[in-house]
């Protein structure tokens, strides 16, 4: 029974491992290859099945001028907007929640949850509904294709997220630690910053990741609201395809783009795991 | 330190409401500067919202705080220079064990020498020496209330410390050693203690003023004797004391007995002015002794069991439809079924309506 049970176990971790690794080992031999290579029938291992060479990589980073396609700018605005965006909605997101967890607001039928729902509501709707009006709004104050616009739209995508897990986090931290901070002689304003915030570390974590994560990978709007002036990385990589599909330069340039990720997972995933999540409460 | 006066105080924590519930009814009440004082009650009486009046996390619906005749109402908790304990220990997890005692000193921006000074001479009472650079989250939790205890006794001037129920989590052994730091505490700093509790051990043991609260009401406040001898209510005879005080449903037969069954008890009270006839009768398990040569106040009893409970033996008995209980020695021989029981006079208490008279 033992012996069937670890079996299985591992049978099934090698099987989920093997769907999640080979398109990245997929896109990793692909983005060594030339067209002979990916067109004229199926090859799979580097010096035997075909030759490597770099020419998918170096596309990348040549100036078009010379014929390459150069990500190195999208990609630096994109981590600029990401990460603007992410501090600034974490920041404006740990604030309002930590004010819903705490007090009680009243206007009507309006209530704290009411509030928290408005919040997360914000996200339930398709991002095509909101298209329009983001693109009207640009439009108005003169920030359409540009870093400014993007970084303000995208903290009315983040600001939900990081709403919606501090507000479930701050519940978690008891009362009665404000409560001793304000005891002990803290303000509000020091009792959160001195006492609560330190405790909610892996809350401000797993909540950073999501928006850094929502942020990176968002496609829609940076390719609705931006023309020439600016450019993100996803769009820049659809922009690769023409009509003889470069597979090499989108299989590198899709492994650069994941790259920020796989490093952020790697940085949070301990914060991830449930014991310390409510370790660090309790 | 201070002088702690609360007058007229009452809460409601939906006061806007057309029929608001009172967790507290208005009451008044001092606590002297240096005195060690027990509120007691089952749970849901009030006591903690009390408590969270006087540190100011609760603002009273009615009524004044006063600190040394200061009107204190409206200052915030972090003006108030108050200590509370809470049932669960706080602590702040990401600090050593020497910040979190550091820390409301840090707060009030003393001096690093008077920190660490306090710090010390507070971990060395509570010992907590070898742990002050520990992370406090590794500690046990008795170690952990003892630093939220800590956190309470580091600043000297404090007005008055205020526990909520603060040894639930700790074990017995430390419980005891505990309660007597605190009372040191008191005596050596002459700091105003406030323990809430529900387990009247601990409030008797403990403080020299017992504060007792039923249904958001403060039933009775005196001293551990005057509460066990002449508890004011029917509620405090029944709450106060292991057995409960006997109770029996009595009719006044002249100025000063009663009649219980026909059994005619002398009182020491003036029973002349009753607008009733149906009163009860009170007495403490404790001062009901098997009858010597006594003439009067006795009755027969039938045995129905005894438990020797270590130090004492309980008798359980049948007097006429009532049960009476009766705490005697250990190596008191309790001869058969029959039994003649002497009630003191002088220990008899007399409740009209459930209200001593």
């Amino acid at each position: 029974m033992d012996k069937l049970y670890i079996f299985l176990k591992y049978f099934f971790i090698v099987v989920w491992t093997v769907f999640v690794v080979a398109p990245f080992l997929w896109a990793l031999t692909t983005s060594f290859k030339d067209f002979q290579s990916v067109n004229g029938g199926v090859t799979y291992i580097p010096w035997v099945d075909f030759e490597p060479n770099l020419e998918g990589w170096k596309v990348l980073i040549k100036s078009p001028a010379k014929g390459g396609v150069d990500i190195i700018e999208p990609y630096f605005n994109s981590m600029f907007v990401t990460c603007t965006a992410s501090l600034i909605s974490i920041i404006l997101g740990t604030l309002s929640a930590y004010a819903l967890s705490r007090y009680t607001f009243k206007a009507g039928f309006v209530k704290n949850n009411d509030i928290t729902f408005f919040f997360i509501s914000q996200r339930i709707m398709p991002p095509i509904v909101l298209s329009i009006p983001f693109f009207l709004f640009l439009s108005s104050i003169n920030l359409l294709d540009s870093l400014t616009g993007l970084i303000v739209v995208y903290i009315v995508l983040l600001m939900p997220i990081a709403v919606w897990i501090m507000v479930d986090f701050f519940n978690k931290v008891p009362r009665e630690i404000d409560e001793t901070a304000l005891i002990d002689g803290c303000n509000p304003y020091q009792a959160f910053l001195k006492v609560v915030l330190p405790n909610s570390i892996p809350g401000l974590i797993v909540a950073g990741m999501f928006c850094i994560i929502f942020g990176w990978i968002d496609f829609f709007f940076a390719f609705i609201l931006t023309f020439t002036e600016v450019q993100l990385l996803p769009v820049k990589i659809v922009a690769l395809n023409s009509s003889v599909t470069p597979w090499w330069s989108l299989s590198a340039s899709a492994l650069v783009s994941v790259a920020p990720l796989i490093i952020v997972a790697f940085i949070v995933e301990r914060y991830l795991s449930k014991g310390n999540l409510s370790g660090a409460i309790k | 330190m201070a002088k702690i006066d609360l007058s007229n105080i009452s809460h409601s924590y939906n006061p806007n409401d057309l029929n608001p519930v009172y967790a507290l009814n208005p009451f008044s009440m001092t606590w002297e500067n240096g005195n060690r004082y027990a509120i007691l009650g089952p749970s849901g009486c009030g006591k903690t919202t009390m408590l969270n009046i006087v540190s100011g996390l609760v603002r009273p619906s009615a009524g004044r705080i006063l600190f040394d005749d200061k009107d204190v109402t409206d200052l915030k908790t972090e003006d108030r220079n108050i200590a509370q304990v809470f049932q669960f220990p706080v602590i702040y997890n990401t600090m050593t064990v020497y910040e979190n005692l550091a820390f409301p000193l840090k707060c009030r921006d003393f001096s690093k020498n008077k920190i660490d000074e306090r710090v010390n001479s507070v971990a060395e009472t509570l010992n907590l020496q070898s742990f002050l650079n520990s992370p406090a989250r590794k500690l046990t939790a008795d170690q952990k209330q003892l630093i939220s205890l800590g956190r309470g006794l580091v600043r000297e001037d404090v007005a008055a410390i205020l526990m909520d129920e603060p040894l639930t989590v700790i074990d017995p052994d430390l419980k005891f050693r505990l309660r007597r730091n605190l009372k040191e505490i008191n005596e050596q700093y002459k700091t105003t203690l406030v323990y809430v509790t529900h387990d009247q051990n601990e409030a008797m043991t403990f403080a020299d003023n017992i504060i007792v609260m039923s249904e958001g009401e403060v039933v009775q406040t005196g001293s551990p004797k005057e509460l066990f001898e002449r508890p004011n209510t029917t509620f405090v005879g029944y709450f106060i004391g292991s057995p409960a005080m006997n109770l029996f449903e009595s009719e006044v037969s002249s100025n000063n007995s009663v009649k219980i069954d026909n059994i005619l008890i002398k009182t020491q009270t003036n029973l002349s002015n009753l607008k009733t006839k149906n009163i009860k009768l009170g007495i403490r398990s404790e001062f009901i002794k098997i009858a010597q040569n006594q003439n009067e106040n006795l009755v027969d009893v039938n045995v129905e069991k005894v438990e020797d409970l270590g130090n004492y033996k309980l008798i359980t008995a049948k007097m006429g439809n009532f049960t009476i209980k009766s705490k005697v020695n250990r190596e008191t021989e309790i001869p058969n079924q029959k039994v003649k029981l002497h009630i003191p006079a002088e220990k008899c208490c007399v409740y009209e309506d459930n209200k001593l008279i």
